[in-house]
Order: structure tokens, then sequence, then C-alpha cells
């Protein structure tokens, strides 16, 4: 019969319209790219470094947890009146009593190890791609910077902690990862920030659109931490030097004109994390967090990382510092002059805005938090070089900008003493104090001098601790 | 006029599968006339034998065919019935018909002009006898034939039949009651019988349940017959064709359009809610046109989705809409999203013939990858061809208003109450407190005590002296709104042609003010047999819609605010509106104020008012689905059908938020505009062969297999501006662009499918299924995923030994197995993909610099969630199907589950897309169908009932439990043993009534300082203290069981139908508690804990704990725990309506029916929940791990309406 035949024919027909089923099934995305077609260029690696600085601004490390793990666990701050419910659990970590799966400790260790992977991809990858060797040195140089600096944090904060340098190529690997005593990772970092101070511009050469990026000065100033961590006095001072003579830094003369939005890059700044507002994600939330209450005038102020009376307190009489890194009175929105009648209204204006009300109030400010300054560098040199009259000049340096007379030998207080304190007031609030107190070893006798029951690490989360069987709990 | 003669009743009944014994009977002493008989050949003969051979009944006037010889030799072979009838009655001058499947009826050629002049008659002349009444079946030896003989008292009746719509039937039996005298209408639908006055006539036809009628002195009696869901001889569509009920071995639900229609609902899903067995709709929302959610037999993923694939008209189309297609506003959490918009309401229910769920394996396997949520199969209507022109009018308009409103405090119960909490609160925490202290005492004795003065210690001024303002804030919120639907059709056809063209408008107002529903909708659907073997057909369906959607149902500190909640926290002694008329902002109770100017511990929330004027966001849908196909015969039996589709879908969001809204106690605005759009184009190509074939009498063959592919193109965009200096504009334009994104996503699916029915003497069925589909969603490793399913039937009333069992009409086991996938995971998720992470670099505060990470991790061998599915069915008809059950029990796995396992961090992520976990599903499912009343008076009843048991069997590598986030932290855990999302924390065990019993209780870490009042919580693990180990499973969102009940009574031109609905079993996460139920007095609260603890001799109702201002310092009353868990139950009046169908008589000749009725829905819910609604669920849209929270929702409207029903 005919019809056999055009049976036959819409079979064909009907196959035909599947027979590229190969490829129709096979797509890929549009609107995203992905790791089968990306790393391949110098601008692929250019953004891919790029996105690991990205993880500066997460909430496991400088919008939140940082200033939670190492200022509100100090004796520097705590949480202010009024939380409740999800909100105490700032508070309890300020407290030392946090169970292994707060939230706050998890996001510090996900969102700082997604920093350390993003740089990984970098430099397992970097070298296999053709591209100018000035620009692999930098961006070789920046991963590792950015790499050290997630990995500094998380030794002082936990620890025993797994040592990643290499990129993820599979799940699986999870279960190879084993725990490693801080001084290993300090010991991985002083390799990686001396490449890294190698291959990184100068700062004077980091200026235009490339102002933000590390710089030597960035990792030397991260290298000579980590030397006074493994009581490598000598190094650090070595590399303090350098940053002295060759990297072109000096203190702003004014403490005040060190902070806010136009003050950005000084001078005195070896490293910022980049805030940006506008609704592009790229804003902060130090505003609403460090506000006073919510009836106040930010009207979503938190009051977190209050700082405490004792901190008020230590203040010398006439610092000129004072006001410039905290208030105790504001105008609320009434206009009314708010007073500290109780000395109960006490909050951190470092990273105050001008204009609280709209919305870079609302988690989407633009100020940028200063990671490194110089300052920083006359006060550790004085620590590396121990008591000398050397040291007390560095340390009247410091003095002198925030108008307070020199100290010496004479002065009341141990050498340790006077520089743990001029650290705490320079300093202030800028995430250095719980790993000065640990380094100096004044940690436990500070906070149970407070009150407190301290505990010098903090608890592994619960879920690294669930996944891979063989980690132990600090 | 001719007399008719036939066996019609008997031959009708064989048809009705209640009386199949009867057909074989009356069949056995069939003279055995085969093809090769040399003697004279009859042609009614030849017909009987055709009948059997064939399975199918043929009709016939007997004055045709009386002592008609065929004059051809018989000696056709493996033709086809429609082959056999052209061969036998061409040469004397006849023709066949078919009417429906395995109906044909032979008629005279008739010319064209003949037909014209005939029907031109008939239409004049409705009560005179048709021209051409064509009858009578053969009439076997033992039928009675002295009816025929009847004195002359036989007066002739005429009329015509219809069915509910009043489309008119051809082919409706009618028959004298008690005899074997009848006739069949025309294809008019008119007949003509010559009866006594006595007489009783039974109307009986294929899907429709028989009607009696007493002639009594009429002339003319037209009837209209219902459709008769639960008659066996239903066609059910099962997706790539259809079956009769009764082949149907796997589990198949079906509702028709009578179920549905004339409801004030936007979309066929509300509809049907209650309905179906199995199928469970929940309206969680009443917002309208927002989408309810449907599963079918439970939840069997953890993380893809959980919606029934929906084939419209064979066209499939997914329901997700998770990737953004209709906007979001960006600066809102995605925990406090409304829920979606549903993207089917733009498909008009009165456009829907019927409704067919698959829920078995056995079912949906033939939808492969995309059936293991159930399959929803939609039919719209068609002409019937040679019918003539029907246009039908429905229109209906009501009103509606708030269902329940919540039991809050009004402005004298709030006042005790927050005096309370901060005397309690004082009294705790400050040394030397005394309740009588002012304010002033109050703040000195606290800084004495080394405390900080506080609001939590303070009693604001509005409350020491009350202005007298109580304020019904739900009043001001919920308005009485409007709700109208008109809907025009025209259907009819010619023999070769059969069209329905229709047009709609819907238009629903909210109860809350600017939020409403508008659709605007049309259809062509055409079909016409171009050439003799092949047909062709049109889908066509534009629609657009119009969501004036609010921020409603979301917190009260969500960004934009939630209206329902802001209005349920709102102080009731806050005044809406200033003494100008303006709206009230800022003298609210976050600017309560206590006479030392310092705060009153209130929390404050916006204007709900405030909310509603500023805020302006439409959605508009334009979707228009396409089908086209042609269907050729290619030899006897074989068909091929070529099938394309498409389905254009468009969306347009506007969102702007004007300068005037105040966020809580903001002092300014903030203003700002987002603009989105998408469009999916989706295409689906399918190629079938379809066969079918009776062997031997016996054998009953049929399949059809062929290949689909399916291609789905969605792309997005988004815009927002902020900004913006003043309300004048309300577009992008009017502030300055900040953001925007755009997002490009495709899947394809491509399938190769088959199906076989066998059935053997009707007695054992078998269906068998397979599947293949390859997917681009899939991971390169496992592209290609196989579906198999097979069932069986056993009709055991077609068995000899049941013959003696005369009051079961009908039995049949049945049981399947299959598997089925659900494919519903991201379209790019065995990719590792590339995210932007932008930084800021550069001089000046620096600008944004793009910058990657990768975001995901590869899977290769990510692959489908695959279910396996048992299913027993057993249905049963007692008393001439009187009576009919359908009971299922299945148990469906699934494993497989796509799931993000949990990976160590330091790997850079932390989780990874895996297959991996297992769910069971059980269930049983009953349907139930009674005739109760068959005379005048007609009441009939359908009973559904439904259980389902969900639980997690395996998950992950390490089997942990997965705690999930909703709008309120982790308050849901999917743990082994348990179902999906159960919620999870503490349980209350009492109140503590005595400082003694504290002291001896297991030490509670979470309570600083509980006192009696607090709750008192239990020592789940016995380890002597209350810690987090002590959170346990509280509740979860699956109800124990679900029914409906539908009771429709009928009498002379009345009807009456009454819709109750229930659920049992299922408990609500209410989060609202945290705020209206907390203990705390900063907010309003909840009527019910006017009936709190006072004293230990004033215990209050024993459930509710103290008041105390600072109960997260001291009892902590307010943690996640059973306390804010509640059972969910309920029975709901969900609709009734009455109608009345005016006679015939007072209609007139250009009405053909007309029917007005009264509707009421939603009137009356039964149930213990505090909130609105007891099937609530804020995360709708959200993972299927924290279903079930009520954080303010927009509440369910009741409605009154009024329609009617005209057809031309």
């Amino acid at each position: 019969m005919k019809t056999s035949y055009k049976n036959i024919y819409m079979l064909a027909l009907s196959i035909l319209t599947i027979s590229c089923s190969e490829d129709f099934t096979d797509l890929a995305p549009t609107s995203q790219r992905n790791v089968e077609n990306f790393y391949k260029t110098a601008t692929d690696m250019e953004v891919a470094v790029n996105g690991i600085y990205n993880a500066l601004q997460l909430d496991g490390t400088y919008n939140q947890s940082y200033w939670i793990m190492h200022e509100m666990r100090s004796d520097n701050t705590d949480q202010g009146p009024g939380s409740t419910g999800l909100a105490r659990e700032r508070a309890i970590i300020e407290d030392f009593g946090e169970i292994s799966t707060s939230d706050i400790i998890e996001a510090a260790w996900t969102d700082s190890y997604s920093g350390i992977a993003r740089a990984n991809v970098v430099l397992n990858r970097i070298n296999s791609v053709e591209m100018d060797q000035g620009l692999k040195d930098r961006l070789t140089g920046e991963a590792l910077f950015l790499r050290s600096l997630f990995y500094y944090h998380m030794a002082i904060s936990f620890g025993n902690i797994p040592l990643v340098v290499t990129e993820t190529q599979s799940v699986n690997e999870g279960q190879d990862h084993v725990q490693v005593s801080a001084d290993v990772i300090y010991g991985q970092l002083v390799t990686d920030l001396t490449e890294a101070e190698n291959l990184l511009n100068l700062p004077i050469e980091t200026m235009g659109n490339n102002l933000g990026r590390a710089t030597k000065g960035a990792a030397a100033i991260l290298l000579a931490k980590v030397h006074l961590l493994l009581n490598e006095k000598a190094a650090a001072a070595t590399v303090l030097r350098r940053i002295m003579s060759d990297y072109g830094y000096s203190l702003v003369p004014d403490y005040n004109d060190l902070w806010g939005e136009n003050n950005e890059h000084n001078a005195e700044s070896i490293f910022e994390v980049e805030f940006q507002g506008g609704g592009f994600g790229g804003g902060n939330s130090f505003t609403n967090d460090f506000s006073p209450l919510p009836t106040l005038p930010t009207s979503v102020g938190a009051y977190r990382n209050r700082p405490t009376r004792e901190m008020m307190n230590t203040y010398e009489t006439g610092d000129s510092r004072f006001f410039a890194s905290m208030d105790t009175s504001f105008v609320d929105n009434e206009g009314m002059l708010q007073t500290n009648t109780n000395n109960d209204i006490r909050f951190i204006v470092k990273y105050g805005i001008d204009n609280p009300l709209g919305a870079e109030g609302e988690g989407d400010a633009p100020n940028n938090f200063v990671v490194f300054r110089y300052a920083d560098v006359l006060l550790m040199l004085a620590e590396a070089i121990g008591e000398s009259p050397e040291a007390y000049d560095l340390i009247n340096e410091v003095r002198d900008r925030a108008d307070l007379g020199i100290i010496d030998a004479a002065t009341p207080g141990t050498f340790e003493e006077k520089l743990l304190h001029e650290r705490r007031v320079e300093l202030a609030f800028e995430n250095h104090r719980w790993a000065d107190l640990l380094r100096f070893g004044a940690a436990e006798s500070t906070l149970v001098a407070i009150g407190k029951s301290p505990r010098l690490l903090f608890l592994i989360p619960q879920k690294e601790l669930d996944l891979n069987k063989n980690f132990k709990q600090n | 006029m001719k007399k008719l003669v036939l066996i019609w009743g008997l031959f009708l009944l064989s048809y009705t599968p209640n009386n199949a014994q009867l057909l074989v009977s009356l069949r056995e002493p069939l003279p055995d006339v085969g093809h090769n008989q040399r003697a004279p050949i009859y042609l009614r003969d030849i017909l009987s034998s055709m009948e059997k051979e064939f399975n199918v009944s043929i009709l016939y006037n007997s004055d045709l065919i009386e002592n008609v010889e065929v004059s051809v030799t018989p000696e056709l072979k493996n033709s086809s019935v429609e082959e056999e009838l052209l061969y036998y009655l061409q040469p004397i001058g006849l023709k066949s018909k078919k009417l429906e499947e395995r109906f044909y009826v032979i008629q005279k050629e008739v010319d064209k002009q003949e037909k014209i002049i005939r029907n031109a008659k008939a239409r004049f002349n409705k009560a005179s006898q048709s021209e051409e009444p064509f009858l009578v079946n053969s009439v076997p030896k033992n039928i009675d034939f002295s009816s025929l003989n009847k004195p002359s008292s036989l007066a002739t009746l005429t009329g015509q039949v219809t069915d509910e719509s009043g489309a008119v039937l051809p082919g409706v039996s009618i028959i004298i009651k008690g005899t074997t005298t009848g006739t069949i209408t025309d294809i008019e639908g008119y007949y003509s019988l010559e009866v006594n006055p006595s007489d009783v006539l039974i109307f009986s036809f294929i899907g429709y349940s028989n009607q009696e009628i007493i002639v009594g002195t009429q002339s003319v009696v037209n009837v209209r017959l219902e459709a008769d869901i639960t008659t066996l001889g239903e066609i059910v569509v099962t997706g790539y064709g259809t079956q009769q009920r009764r082949d149907i071995t796997g589990a198949v639900a079906s509702i028709s359009f009578e179920e549905i229609q004339n409801m004030p609902v936007a979309s066929f899903e509300n509809a049907i809610q209650g309905q179906l067995a199995g199928v469970q709709v929940s309206e969680t929302s009443g917002e309208p046109g927002a989408g309810p959610t449907i599963r079918v037999r439970g939840l069997g993923s953890i993380s893809a989705g959980n919606e029934p694939l929906f084939v419209i008209d064979g066209f499939p189309v997914s329901k997700n809409v998770a990737i953004g297609v209709q906007g979001d506003v960006s600066r809102r959490r995605a925990a406090f999203r409304p829920p979606p918009s549903n993207p089917l309401a733009t498909l008009n229910p009165n456009d829907i013939q019927s409704i067919e769920v698959l829920k078995d394996a056995s079912a949906a396997a033939i939808y492969g990858s995309r059936g293991s949520n159930g399959v929803v199969l939609i039919t719209t209507k068609r002409g019937k061809r040679e019918g003539k022109p029907q246009i039908s009018f429905d229109s209906f308009t009501g009103v509606q208003s708030v269902a329940n409103k919540i039991d809050l405090m009004n402005a004298a119960e709030l006042t005790d109450y927050v005096i309370d909490t901060r005397n309690n609160a004082y009294l705790q925490d400050i040394a030397g407190a005394s309740i009588n202290d002012s304010n002033a005492e109050r703040d000195a004795k606290a800084i004495a005590d080394g405390k900080a003065p506080s609001g939590n210690y303070r009693i604001a001024d509005d409350f020491i002296n009350p202005s007298g303002t109580d304020t019904d804030w739900q009043d001001e919120v919920f308005n009485q709104a409007t709700i109208q639907s008109h809907n025009v059709s025209v259907s009819g056809g010619t023999e070769d042609i059969g069209y329905y063209v229709a047009g709609g408008y819907y238009d629903q107002d909210g109860i809350i003010d600017g939020s409403g529903f508008k659709r605007y909708s049309f259809r062509v659907n055409l079909e016409a047999e171009i050439m003799p073997k092949l047909n062709i057909g049109v889908n066509l369906n534009p629609s657009f819609t119009v969501f004036d959607r609010l921020p409603a149902g979301s917190p009260y500190f969500a960004r934009p605010p939630g209206i329902v909640y802001s209005a349920l926290v709102q102080s009731p002694t806050v005044s809406p509106y200033n003494a100008d008329g303006s709206i009230n902002q800022t003298d609210n109770q976050s600017y309560l104020f206590t006479e030392t100017g310092a705060g009153a511990g209130m929390t404050t929330a916006s204007n709900p008012l405030a909310i509603i004027a500023a805020i302006d966001d439409k959605l508009k849908q334009n979707r228009t689905f396409g089908n086209f196909w042609g269907e050729y015969e290619i030899l006897e039996g074989l068909k091929f059908k070529s099938f394309l589709g498409i389905d254009i879908n468009n969306y347009n969001r506007t969102f702007f938020r004007a300068n005037s809204l105040l966020y809580r106690n903001a002092p300014t605005g903030e203003p700002y505009a987002q603009s989105s759009a998408s469009q999916s184009v989706s295409w689906v190509s399918e190629q079938t062969f379809s066969y079918e074939k009776t062997f031997a009498d016996q054998h009953n063959l049929s399949a059809v297999a062929g290949f689909a592919a399916q291609k789905e193109t969605i792309e997005t965009s988004e815009v927002l501006a902020i900004n913006f200096f003043d309300d004048q504009v309300p577009t992008i334009n009017g502030g300055q662009v900040t953001a925007g994104t755009a997002n490009q996503e495709e899947w394809s699916l491509a399938s190769f499918l088959a199906r076989g029915n066998y059935s053997y003497k009707d007695k054992y069925l078998l269906t068998a299924t397979i599947r293949t589909d390859k997917s681009s969603r899939f991971g390169k490793e496992n592209r290609t995923g196989v579906f198999p399913s097979v069932s069986a039937g056993w009709r055991l009333s077609e068995e000899s030994f049941m013959a003696n069992l005369s009051s079961l009409s009908d039995l049949k086991v049945r049981a399947s197995w299959g598997q089925t996938g659900n494919f519903l995971i991201p379209n790019f998720a065995s990719i590792g993909l590339i995210s932007p992470t932008n930084y800021v670099f550069g001089e000046n505060g620096g600008s944004q610099t793009n910058g990657v990470t990768q975001t995901t991790i590869s899977n290769p061998a990510l692959s489908w969630e695959k279910t396996s599915q048992i299913d027993i069915g057993l249905e049963f008809g007692l008393f001439d199907d009187r009576i009919f059950t359908s009971l299922d029990w299945y148990q469906t796995t699934t494993s497989d589950l796509l799931l993000a396992v949990q990976i160590p961090s330091a790997l850079g992520f932390t989780t990874s897309l895996q297959n991996i976990g297992e769910v069971q599903n059980k269930g049983l499912e009953i349907s139930l169908s009674t005739r109760n009343l068959a005379g005048e008076l007609k009441w009939d009843t359908d009973f559904n009932f439904s259980t389902i048991n969900n639980k997690v069997t395996k998950l992950g590598p390490s089997g942990d439990p997965i705690l999930s986030s909703g709008g309120a932290g982790n308050r849901h855990i999917t743990r082994i043993g348990d179902p999906i999302g159960s919620y999870y924390g503490y349980v209350v065990d009492g109140i503590y009534q005595s400082q003694a019993e504290i002291d001896n209780a297991p030490i509670d870490t979470q309570a600083p300082a509980a006192r009696p009042g607090d709750l008192r919580f239990k020592d789940i693990d016995n380890d002597g203290d209350i810690d987090p180990d002590d959170r346990t499973v509280i509740g979860n969102y699956l109800p124990d069981y679900t029914w409906g009940i539908t009771n429709t009574f009928t009498f002379k031109g009345v009807d009456l139908r009454i819709l109750i609905q229930g659920v049992q079993g299922a408990e609500v996460l209410n989060l609202t508690r945290r705020h209206l139920g907390n203990g705390e007095g900063n907010f309003n609260s909840y009527a019910e804990w006017n009936n709190r603890w006072r004293s230990p001799s004033e215990p209050g109702n024993g459930e509710i704990p103290r008041a105390d201002r600072l109960t997260g310092l001291h009892g902590n009353n307010n943690r996640p725990s059973s306390f804010q868990v509640e059972d969910a139950s309920y029975i709901r009046l969900r609709t009734i309506t009455l109608g009345y169908n005016f006679p015939n008589k007072v209609l007139g000749d250009v009405i053909q029916s007309l029917r007005i009725y009264m509707s009421g829905t939603n009137l009356l819910t039964i149930t213990d929940y505090l909130g609105f609604n007891p099937e609530v669920n804020n995360q709708s849209a959200a993972s299927p791990n924290v279903q079930g929270e009520d954080y303010g929702a927009y509440p369910l409207n009741k409605s009154y309406t009024f329609g009617i029903n005209v057809t031309f």
C-alpha cells in the first residue's frame, strides 16, 4: 500500500526533528560565565583577583564577624542594651558564651575560606595563562597577600585550622584536610608574604584606578605582624624599618582626618577594605550596626560593638582621639540633644557617615574600613625592639598627634602595659585589640579583671567538625 | 409517524458497564452470522456481527434496514468498522456516521440541500417530530414485540434533549420503562415517541446520568441530562491519548467543568480545592491572583519543585516561577516575598472542559522526568460537530469581605497588658522597685541599682492617661470589594468542522484597597476533517492579566513593610489619621514618650494605610498558548499525529515606593522604583503514532509511541532607580537609575515515549509505559533517564462467578508500579558557575570594578530525582452504580533527592548540589459517589478522603538533619524519620506556678531568670538541663488527612450544591506569635493574652504565660517552641450555590436555557487556628524545607455572588 511509504516518510521526519538532540540538550549558561570557559586570559585572571578582594566585604569577614570576634570579644566593646533573640547572639559571643553552631562564627570560617579558595584558584591557574609579566607578578602578589590576610584572622581566631593552598578539584578533597597549629599557618604566611612583598607594587605606583589594591606596604605590615606572632622580633623590626624608609608613609597630622569617606587613602593608610554605597551591593552596614538604639536618629541602629564604659574611661584626659573614635551624645530625630547623663550612651563614630538617614544608613554605607595604617607600624616597631628610648620615641610620635604628653621609662607601668594601652586607644575599634591581647599574653588577665571567663580560641564551627570526623574541637 | 422499535434499552444498558453481565448474556444467543455464510444475508445480521466483532454500537432506524439484504459478498478481512460499513452501506444508499468512540449511526445519504431544509424545519418547529429519527439496533430474538401493538390511546410525545450547558445531545436513548420500546434522539437532539400517559420514560446516554420522566399529559418534554462523572464509559484524558474510565489501570482523578464553573475564583486550581482525593490545593494567600499550591500525594522533594506538571491541551507547562520571571522587589528579603502570581491564572476556568490528575507513577510515567509530582491534564472545550451554533453567556458579580478577623486586644486591654509587662520587668530587675513608682522614680531606682533606666521599666503616657482612642486596625485595612466575571462563547460546527470561540473578562478587587486581579482572555479551538482520514486542529489562547500587588503579606519590618502585619501589631491607642485628615505616620507607638522624653519600649510599625497609599506594584502578564496538530489515519487503526505548540509568556512589572511612606519610625521616605520584564518562549514538537485494534472479538490492543522535543528560553531584566525627590513620576526615569541586571536561561528536553494498553474480554487489563528523557538540566554523565511503568487491572464483575451478586454492578482491582522523575532542578546546576563579585577600586571613593568568583562547584553526575510508586486500587459500584467507590493505596519512594549537601567550607564552597537522600509518601485515598435520591428530588453526594504520610528515610552522606531558615531563623528541620521541613524548637510543658517548681526543675540554660508564670520547657534528652539539644520536632505542615464532600440537590428547576472541605492534623508555625504573643507588650497582642498568668491565684487559662517586657532576659518565653505552633485543622464551607433553571416553556424559541444562581464562598471556617487562614503559608514559593509559616499573610475573603448562565 502507498500509505506505508508515507508511514516511513513520516517516521523519518519525526526522527529528523530530534536527530540533533546531542546538541539540542547540550546547553551552556548564557548569562553566567562558567568554569569550563573561564580563567583563560589575562582579563579573566584580573577579574578573578578582583573577586578575591570582594571576599573582604562579606558578613563573615570585615562587614561583621571580624569586628565581633576581634573587637567585641575583647574588653573594648560590648552589645548595647535592648537586644533580644537573634541580636543577643553577639552579646553571647562577647560574653564567651557562644556554642559551636553560632552563625557568626560559622560565617567567619566560611567566608574567610571562600576568600582563601578564590586566591587558590588564581594561584593555581595564573602560571599557565599568557600575560604581561608585570601584571602576572602583581596579580600573584595580590592573591598571596589576600590569602594571608584571611589566614591571619583564621589563625588568630581558631588556632587549629586546615591549611589549604591548592585549588579544589573535587568535593571529596574535604576529607583530606587536616588541622595544623597556628604556627604552621604563620610559617606559610611568612613565605607567602615575603614573596608578595617582592611581587607587589610600591604604594606610590598603586594610584588612579588601582587605588585600593594591595601594595608592598600591605604585604610588609602583615609580614611584620606575623613575625611578631612567631616572636621573631628582629625579623619584624627589619620589615618595619623597610616600610618606614622605603614605602613613603607618614602620620596624618590630625587624628580626626583619618576617618570618614573624604579621608580615605590618606598618607597613613596602608590597606583598606573598600566599600561603596549606591545600591551596588558594595556598601557596609557599620552605621546601622554601631549606632545607638533603634528609636534614635538612624532609625536602624542596633547598638552593637558599643565601647564599654571601661573603654570610655581608658582615654587620658585631653586625648583628641576620643571624639574621633566614639561619642556619648547625639541629636535625635526631633532635634533634641540626647546626652550622656548616665554614661549609657556610647557608640563608635570612626565609621560614621554624613547622612545616616538615607539608603546609605541601611546597610549600604560607602566608608572604607582601615585594615592597616602607619601608626601601627610605629607601635609595632616599638614592640619589636622592646623597651628603649627609640621605642618610647615611636610611641610618643603617636601620642604627640593625640595632643598628649610624652611617656618614658619613668611613667608608671611596664613597657608592655604602656604600649598595649597606647595601641588600644590609637587603634581603637580597628579590629586589632583581640590579636594584641593574645600577642601580648594579656588576654586572660585583662578579661578576668573585667569579670569574664575568657576562652582564647573560638570554637570550631560544629558543621566543620561534623563534616570531617578527623577535626578536633578547640 | 414511523414506529421505532428497538431493543434499545437493553442495548444501551449493555454499554453501561454496570450491566456488563447483561451484555454478555444478551450477546450469547445472537445468531452467529459469519461473513462466509452463503444463505441470504441481511444487513441487520451483518451489523449485529460487526457490533460484536469490533465491540461497537451501531444505531439505526429499523425501517431503513428492515429486510434489506446485502448484495455483496462479505470478503473483507482485517478492515476497520468504517471500511466495512462503507462497503456494505454504500451500494444501498446508506452511510454511517461516527457519533462517539465506538458509536455509529446509520443514515440515509442526504444531500446538502435536503439537510439544510431539514435543519430549518427542525428549528422552526421544535415540537414536531423530526424528519428522520434514526434508530433501532438489531433485534435479538428474545425481545417482546408486543409493545408495538399498543392500543390507540397512544399519544405522540416529542422534545429535545440537551446537556447541562444546553448543547444538544444526539443519540440519547429514550425507552419506556419496563418495556423495550423506545427511540433515540436525532442529530439535533430531537425525539418523538408514542406513549401512554402512564408511561415513565428513561433517558440515558453514555457519560450522563439516567433521567426518568413521567409522561402524564405532556406532549412536549425537553430533557436536560447531567454529566455523570463516575460513569465508567466516561472518556478520560490520559496524556497522549484517551481511555474509557473502566479500562484505566492507574490512579487518575478527574473533574469536569460542571464542578468548577461559576466559582468566584481567579484560577481553576482554586476551584478544584477539596474535590479530588489525593490532590491538596492550598489557598495560602487571599490576594486575588496569587498562586495556590497544589500537591499531589504529598511532598516528594526537599529542594526541587513540588508543583505538578500541567499539560494544557497537550502542551506541558511547568509552574516553576523560581528564577525571577515575575520580577521582585530587590530590597525585600527572599523570605518575605509574597506568594508568586499564579502563572496559570491566564487560563479562564470557563473554557475548561475537564481536568485529569495523573496521580500514580503508572499514569504519570508517560511524562517521564516531569511526572513525579503528578500531572494535571487540562482539556478545554470543543465545539460539537453538527450541532447548531450555541451561544452561551455566563456572568456573575458579587461582593467580598474578609473571611474572618483576628481577635486582638482593644485599647483598654492593651493598656492593662502593657502596664503589666513593664511592672513585671521592673519588679524583677530593680532592687526596691514598686509598681506605684512614677517613671522618674523608676529611672532613679534603676540607676541606683547600677542598671540603665529604660522604656522597658517606664510606662508611656498613653497608657497612664489613655486618650480614649480605640482603633480597630483590621477594620481600617479590610474593605468590601467587588468581583465580576463575564464570558461569552460560541460553539458548534458542521459535519467536518467543530469550533469553540470564547472571550472572557474577570475582575476581582482585593479586600485591601489597591489590590486586585483582572483577566482578559480569548480562545479559539478549531477541529476540522479537511480530507478523509486527515484531521487538523488549532487551539489559540491569548490572554492578558493585570495583577495589582501590594506588600500585604510580609512582616511589619520587611521592606517594604507588610500591610496586614503592620495593622495587626499597631496599637489600638494610635489613631489612623491626623486631625487634618492626613494619614498619621508620626504620632504612633514608636513616638510614645514618657514625660522624661525617653522611649517607651514599644516597637513601631508603619501605618498600614500609608503603605497602601505609597506602594504601586503592578504585574502584567501576557500569555499566548498556541497548538497546531494534524492527525492522519495511515492504515485502519494506525494514526500518525504531529503536534506543535508554543507558549509565549511575558511579564512586565512596575514598582514604585513613594516618598510619602515612612518606614516604621524613619523620619524621611525611602522612594525607589523598579521596572522588570521577562519573556519566556517554550515550544514543543511531538510526533506520535497510535494504533488501536480488536482481535478475535476479545483482544483489545491500543498503543501510542513517538518522539517529543521541548525547549524553553527565559529572559529577564530588572532596573532599579532611587533618589526620587518627589512623587510626581512613579517610573524609573523619575529618579536615578543605579542598578540593573539581566538574565537568560534555557532548557531543553528530547524524549521518546511509548504506551501499550491491552485488554482481554474487558476483564483483564494491562498497560505498560516507557519514556526516555534527555535534558540539558542533567549533568553530562547522566543526561538520559528512562522511566518505565506497568499496571494491570481485573474487572471481577465481568467474571461469571460474580454474576449472581446482583447488587454489585462493578468491581475492579488494579495495581501499578512505575518510575518517574522530577526535573525541576536549576537550569545550569551541573556546571560550575562564575558569578560577579565586584569590588571597589580607584580614587574619589572608587568605582565598581568587575570581579568574579566561582560560586558553585561542578557536578557532572547531577541527575533528576527518581520516584518509584506502587499503587493498588479497588473500584466498585453497587446498585447500578448508585454507589460508586474508588479506593487507592499508594507508596512512593523518591530517591536521589536533589540536595545542597553541606561540604567542608575550606573547599571554598559551603554546599554542593548532589543527588542524595530519600523520602517516602504513603497514603490512602477514597472517592465515594452516591446517588441518594433519584426521583423528582435528586440528591447526589461526592465524597473524597485522602491521608498523607510523609517521611524522610535517608539524607546526605552522614544522615545529618538539615536545619532550614524561613522567615525567622532556623525553625525547620528535615531529618530522617520525620516529614520534610518539620518545625523545630523547644517543647512547652506547662507554666511554672511557683519558685519552688522552678528550683526543682531542670536548669533552663536559655532562661536566665525564670519566674513563676514563665513557660516551663521540656528536657527532651533528659540530661538534667534545658539547652539547644532539647529542641525537637514540634509539628509539620502536612495534614494527616484531607477530605471534601459535595452534596447536590435538584428539585424541578432548582439546584443546590454545597461543598464542604477539611484538613485534619496539619500545623502552622505561627510566627506572628513572636510579636502578637510574645508577652512583652511592645505591640498589640492576641486577645487570648487577656487570659494570661497573673499570679498563682490567677493562673489564667493555663496556656498563656505571664506578661514580661524583658522575657528574653528572664524566662525567654518567646524562643522557638511549641507555643508558636498551632493546630491548623479546619472544616470549611467552601461553596454553597443555589440555582434555578427556568423551564423551557417560559423561555421561548430564542433562549435555549436560562439559569440564575446565588453562591457563597468561604462563608464559614471552623478551626482552632488563631490567625486568618489555617492554610496560610508565607513560604509557599520557597524551599519545601520551610513551608507552613504564618508571618502576616493576606487573609482569605468570603464572597457572595449572583450569576446567570444563558444559552441561545
